[in-house]
């Protein structure tokens, strides 16, 4: 935030609400670092607080001109498209038209009363909710500041793009030498062969889809196997590697040569 | 020090824990090393793992990492160590990549966001009921980008999807896992929020 009035700064919330007189006063609309900001007569600011606002009812729609909105928008677009701020802005607009109509047509019956069960811990009274709603703008304030720290630090990133074919950018023999490697570790530091539990390919085969499923991207392929198993788990759980491949429930990608091998859910 | 210097593998308490200054300063270069060539956190486990030491060893080596100044620090984040530029050189590292500016979260998403982590695992219904705004379209935007995923369905009327934070979440805020989360202010929401990790 760039704002010079201190007071500004302290709460971005504070509703710039306008008169319609002030609206040709020469500062230019705000544009912060994201959203899209829009002025018209009674409000000028980032679209989404003017959306947050008329939802709380600080700000009466019926008030503020739509059409304008609309025509600010499609100028704008008109001169450059960003699809992102597009689709984001397109859709708030959208819900303010809504929010609208709702407000100019007559009153249904109250409302919804959804009943909500088991949630002890939801807020009752109005209070609470502003509290709970405020206290996650604060998080999402100190998640803004993490964000601008990391930001600055740049790492060896080159995290691999999703492979579109089951094999991508190694052979068959490339993933045995891989193989190669982790049954070697295991008959390294297998401290002895007890046969313990049975280790059977369906269950490695669900163990390694959970994983996949648990990291949200894609998993090393080293990180498959665990430390300190035994050869045959190593074995089992390659083995259903290679049925998931077949499956094509998993897809595998190595960058180049010596980078590590990494593995997709498919689809 | 080395790989392959013992037969036992797991184990080894006879071993000394405490290794002298100096096999830490190696030691240290070596983590350094492993760091520079890896692509995303390796873990204390896997560095302990290759260069044949304790996990304790690694990680006075790598205190030994982050105390020495230099142009890249050690970061634990999302469960391993990872070597990063310095912030204070981001301008100049920016430059040389010709990388722009990187498009930060929108506000809205932002917001959708923490209450995700915060609460997690969350639905649908229950985030807009804090926000008093659909977020649909951000909870779409943030599952495009990995930092939220579907963890499951409540087993209520509807199932509604349950969303969670992933690794990638840990990593665009340098966290080392979910405890890492800046605490929440007011206290009253405090004791509001579900248990994390």
């Amino acid at each position: 935030m760039t704002d010079p009035d201190p007071q500004e700064t302290s709460d971005e919330n504070r509703p710039r609400v306008e008169e319609p007189d002030q609206k040709r006063s020469g500062h230019p609309a705000r544009t912060p670092a994201s959203g899209y900001s829009v002025r018209v007569p009674g409000f000028e600011g980032p679209l989404d607080l003017l959306l947050t606002l008329a939802h709380q009812g600080k700000v009466d729609l019926s008030t503020i001109p739509l059409a304008d909105l609309s025509r600010q928008f499609t100028e704008r677009m008109r001169n450059s498209m960003d699809l992102t701020e597009a689709t984001e802005a397109l859709w708030m607009l959208a819900a303010l038209v809504e929010m609208k109509a709702k407000l100019l047509l007559p009153k249904a019956p109250p409302p919804e009363a959804l009943p909500l069960p088991e949630e002890g811990g939801m807020p009752e009274t109005v209070e609470e909710k502003v509290a709970e709603y405020r206290a996650f703008k604060e998080a999402a304030s100190a998640l803004r500041a993490l964000e601008d720290e990391q930001k600055r630090i740049f790492t060896r990133s080159a995290r691999p793009t999703e492979p579109e074919l089951p094999l991508e950018g190694l052979t068959v023999e490339d993933l045995f030498a891989a193989f190669g490697l982790v049954l070697e570790r295991a008959r390294r530091q297998q401290a002895a062969e007890v046969a313990d539990e049975p280790v059977r390919v369906a269950d490695r085969k669900a163990a390694i889809l959970r994983a996949l499923a648990r990291s949200g991207e894609g998993l090393e392929f080293s990180d498959l196997f665990p430390l300190r198993v035994t050869v045959v788990f190593v074995v089992v759980t390659f083995l259903a590697l290679l049925e998931l491949v077949g499956e094509h429930k998993v897809r595998l990608r190595q960058e180049s040569a010596f980078s590590p091998i990494f593995v997709w859910a498919a689809g | 020090m080395r790989e392959g210097d013992s037969s036992g593998g797991s184990g080894t308490p006879e071993r000394p824990i405490q290794a002298g200054g100096e096999e830490i300063a190696a030691l240290a270069g070596t983590l350094e090393s492993i760091l520079f060539v890896a692509d995303r956190p390796v873990p204390a486990d896997r560095l302990a793992e290759v260069t044949g030491v304790e996990a304790q060893e690694v990680r006075s080596a790598i205190v030994l990492l982050q105390s020495r100044a230099g142009g890249l620090v050690v970061q634990s984040v999302a469960g391993g160590y990872q070597l990063g530029t310095r912030p204070e050189h981001a301008e100049a590292v920016r430059l040389f990549l010709q990388r722009e500016h990187a498009e930060p979260l929108s506000r809205g998403a932002l917001e959708t966001l923490a209450i995700v982590a915060y609460r997690q695992p969350v639905t649908r219904a229950e985030i807009e009921q804090i926000r008093g705004v659909s977020s649909d379209w951000h909870v779409e935007r943030l599952l495009d980008r990995r930092l939220i995923r579907v963890v499951g369905r409540r087993q209520t009327v509807g199932r509604p999807v349950l969303f969670g934070t992933t690794e990638t979440f840990l990593r665009y805020f340098g966290l080392n896992d979910l405890s890492g989360l800046p605490a929440m202010g007011v206290k009253g929401v405090q004791s509001l929020l579900e248990p994390l990790g």
